[in-house]
């Protein structure tokens, strides 16, 4: 039964749906991407380029 | 190297209370990596050179089974990807992932499980390939035990270890490099697992729980994303580290880079449809594939550029280290390859460019220009610091830079011209509307000039990897004695991050505005955001949300939808022999040469009859339908020759066509079918949905039945009873001829007659017996009078007969919908 009723539910909508969804998350992360400050962004970029352990660590 | 840290001083504490721990990195695991990455980068390129020999000298190794290109494909693509690249990739993670995190690997053990595990998965696969035991699906050929292998030391050993690591780390933020981990890690395990459910079926043979469409959606979904999640991510994650590491600066944007993350995580997983453009995949799954590649373009660029620009400043290095050297091609090559990507999922190219060279030539930019000039610039640039030594020789690093480059060049330029000529010829049409070149056979002599030009091109890519191999164990001799291990200090993370609000309040605070409007400022400043990437858990479960999201929109549609999939009444279950003939079909890689697809296009019609439908797949666990034609199609196949043109096609292909490049299959010839074992594979078919009723209790009685039929057929065409000491109507070619003769004739049978018709019928046939028996015994009753659409023509007949323009469905289909939007 429950075969069916998955079978009869209209997935017709899925591409244009999955889109949105798409459009949604990307615009989330984009803007949480560009709302990072220079200082946040410069002391991200320069962790790999020392093995010692920097202190202050946190953010 | 960071300064060693010889007397660490436990018992110390921060200001914040937590303990100060001594911790050193685990050097070892990345030397065993970086040793087996350069092993199998020599067996990977050793092995896709022979298949390239072979494929201009299909008589190289004549009468050796083990040896054939259908069976050396995969081993070659296996030990490139899963061997070389797959070693590389742990080697980076390994060495990147302890210094990034500030920690040890959480276990010791689970790295050298992992690192055993592995090799011992290699070495299976190098063993089970050659001998035909295989799923036949591209880049996921190995059978179900060595599955299961492959998920336990992935996620249980690698995965598990990695997600600790980065629990315990000592660094707040995890670095970009850290996040495309991630992504593999997930992603390569949920595709891993849902593309080999099988039904097993014995230790070396399975049947996937996906027929058909669905069979070919789940794969090429899997096949994309593996390139996208084990060839492109990780080793993003590696430029990300290595290069800012070799340049000795920081990456150029890491806003970028963390765009460029979101990016491909949130569009690659959508992209693999586009391998099955034209093919009977719903029109709607293909385009949303196309749209989605092409929206790749922008994030794949993003990248490229961010990593070039990282040597801003700096390019003055790139003429004197090889290290960068090999860096700037490679991501030189990751955008050609990206850029062509998107280019070739573009339905009007992609109908030019499938089943020709030009994919493979796209696929080999990608992983010799990216995919080993990354790798190789990583190995370079570890071996002074793993082997705590000067690197041997630069010259010679230099000197395997250009050699590969040009190998490179060498390799793919003929190839791109090769398909480009291929998809061409192949649907040229005169202006009479006949095909220019008919003979399949003709056009891949015309390209076998430039396969040469090829195996130099890949002799060349081997020997450079041949002098790094020299280079790294000359490195390795001079290592001292023993390696210091540097010990460094520090605490853990405490569990508390100190909160961002009092630095970062809302700029609304004195403004009479509503709260609401106060704590909408505070959300928009995103430090929840940061929060999230810092907590590798929640993370990892959003990546996972987001590739598991994507995968459902399509996959979900795929499965559902009745009409993506329109059966067809006249097509039936293969029978018993014919499912051993089938079993044949794939231990042997036919679909390494030869696709079972005909698209929807006049060339196609004209050449191969009339285009696939979806519903004539649906009892094919797992599916055919190949992504190259070395070989003509075999879609249509059925009927079309004898079978004693089959046999002795088998036996000696140049015979019957001395242009061709098959390699002869005299021990199908010379091998007895194993009839014990086809009612398992019956009966696993039937529990997949085959319905089968007779066949189910007498499978082996029939299957012998039709062996004799097609043997008696064999030799009444001249050929012989029996060869050395195995009849025909036993010989394994029997049944892959009745399989072979099977293909694409389903849809011209006549359909099953309704009961009305069955009872005249069968008053029809009394009658005629009556007037025989009565007045003419010498009168020929047809076999099948009891049918009464017997008359009709079967097979390549009605092929010939049907309008070449028209994609109207055969009369006997009892539902049709065409799976395309129409014809080129």
């Amino acid at each position: 039964m429950l075969k069916d009723v998955i079978r009869a539910i209209d997935y017709s909508d899925c591409a244009e749906a999955a889109l949105l969804l798409f459009v949604f998350a990307f615009g989330l992360m984009l803007f949480a991407t560009l709302r990072l400050s220079r200082q946040s962004t410069d002391k991200f970029a320069s962790i790999p380029l020392s093995d010692r352990v920097e202190d202050p660590r946190d953010e | 190297m960071a300064i060693a840290e010889t007397s660490p001083d436990h018992g110390l504490s921060t200001s914040n209370g937590s303990q100060i721990e001594s911790f050193s990195y685990d050097d070892d695991i990345v030397r065993k990596f970086a040793t087996a990455t350069l092993i199998w980068g020599v067996v990977g390129t050793l092995a896709g050179l022979l298949v390239a020999i072979i494929l201009i000298l299909p008589k190289l190794f004549d009468a050796v089974p083990y040896l054939t290109f259908g069976r050396l494909r995969p081993l070659h693509t296996n030990a490139a990807i899963f061997a070389f690249a797959g070693n590389g990739i742990f080697c980076a993670v390994y060495y990147s992932t302890q210094r990034l995190c500030k920690a040890r690997m959480w276990s010791d053990v689970l790295s050298r499980l992992h690192f055993w595990g592995w090799q011992l998965i290699i070495v299976a696969a190098a063993i089970t390939l050659p001998l035909g035991i295989t799923q036949s699906k591209e880049y996921a050929e190995l059978e179900w035990p060595i599955d299961l292998a492959i998920a336990v030391v992935w996620l249980g050993f690698f995965g598990v270890n990695f997600m600790m690591t980065l629990i315990n780390r000592r660094e707040r933020h995890m670095y970009v490099a850290l996040w495309f981990y991630i992504a593999t890690i997930v992603t390569v395990t949920v595709l891993h697992v849902f593309n080999n459910l099988v039904v097993p079926l014995g230790w070396g043979k399975s049947y996937p729980i996906y027929a058909g469409v669905q069979d070919a959606f789940m794969q090429w979904w899997y096949g994309h994303n593996a390139v996208a999640f084990f060839l492109t991510t990780p080793f993003l994650g590696l430029m990300y580290y290595f290069l800012p590491k070799a340049a000795n600066r920081p990456v150029f944007s890491y806003k970028l880079s963390i765009i460029h993350f979101w990016s491909l995580v949130f569009i690659y997983i959508w992209a693999g449809p586009h391998h099955l453009h034209y093919t009977a995949l719903p029109e709607w799954a293909s385009s949303l594939g196309m749209l989605f590649s092409l929206m790749l373009w922008m994030p794949s660029w993003g990248g490229m550029i961010n990593g070039l620009l990282t040597l801003r400043g700096a390019w003055h290095k790139v003429t004197t280290d090889p290290v960068l050297k090999f860096f700037v091609v490679g991501i030189t090559f990751y955008g050609m390859a990206t850029f062509e990507g998107p280019m070739l999922s573009i339905k009007a190219i992609n109908g030019l460019s499938h089943y020709t060279d030009w994919t493979i030539a796209h696929v080999h930019s990608g992983a010799l220009g990216w995919n080993g000039m990354m790798t190789f610039g990583m190995i370079y640039w570890l071996m002074p610091r793993i082997f705590q030594t000067k690197l041997w020789s630069q010259k010679l690093a230099s000197l395997h830079f250009w050699i590969g480059t040009i190998g490179i060049l060498l390799y793919i330029v003929p190839i791109y011209a090769a398909g480009l000529y291929q998809g061409m010829a192949w649907r040229a049409m005169d202006d009479l509307g006949n095909l220019k070149n008919p003979e399949f056979v003709e056009i891949i002599s015309y390209v076998i000039p430039m396969w040469w030009v090829r195996v130099l091109g890949g002799l060349l890519y081997v020997f450079g990897v041949g002098l790094m191999a020299v280079n790294y164990i000359m490195t390795w001799k001079t290592r001292p004695a023993t390696y210091e291990v540097p010990v460094y200090q520090a605490a853990r993370l405490t569990n508390t991050v100190p909160a961002e609000s009092p630095a970062n309040p809302s700029g609304l605070d004195a403004a009479p505005v509503l709260n609401a409007a106060k704590s909408l400022d505070v959300w928009a400043k995103m430090d929840w955001h940061r929060r999230w990437e810092r907590l590798p858990i929640r993370f990892t479960v959003l990546t996972t949300l987001a590739v598991v999201i994507a995968s459902l929109f399509e996959i979900v549609p795929t499965f559902l939808i009745r009409s993506n999939v329109p059966t067809i009444a006249t097509v039936k279950p293969y029978t018993p022999l014919e499912l051993a003939g089938r079993d044949i079909y794939i231990s042997e890689g036919c679909y390494n040469c030869h696709s079972q697809m005909v698209r929807p296009m006049v060339a196609e019609t004209k050449r191969y009859g009339e285009y696939s439908k979806p519903g004539e797949f649906i009892y094919d666990r797992p599916f055919q339908w190949g992504s190259r034609r070395i070989g003509p199609d075999l879609a249509r196949e059925g009927k079309k020759q004898s079978s004693l043109w089959h046999w002795q096609h088998f036996e000696n292909p140049q015979l019957l066509n001395e242009a061709s490049v098959m390699p002869a299959y005299v021990h199908l010839l010379d091998t007895k079918i194993d009839f014990k074992k086809i009612p398992d594979r019956v009966r696993a078919a039937h529990m997949l949905g085959a319905p089968y009723d007779r066949e189910l209790t007498e499978a082996v009685e029939m299957a012998m039945k039709q062996a004799e039929e097609v043997a008696a057929d064999i030799v009444s065409q001249g050929g012989p009873i029996q060869r050395g000491d195995v009849m025909t109507l036993d010989s394994k070619a029997v049944a892959l001829i009745a399989y072979i003769q099977r293909l694409g004739t389903d849809i011209f049978a006549p359909p099953d007659p309704t009961p009305e018709e069955s009872e005249a019928a069968e008053e029809e046939s009394e009658a005629a017996e009556e007037s025989v028996a009565t007045f003419d015994v010498s009168t020929k009753v047809p076999n099948d009078s009891a049918n009464p659409a017997a008359d009709e023509p079967r097979g390549d007949d009605v092929t010939m007969q049907l309008p070449e323009e028209s994609n109207g469905a055969p009369t006997t289909l009892a539902q049709t919908e065409p799976s395309q939007g129409g014809t080129e």
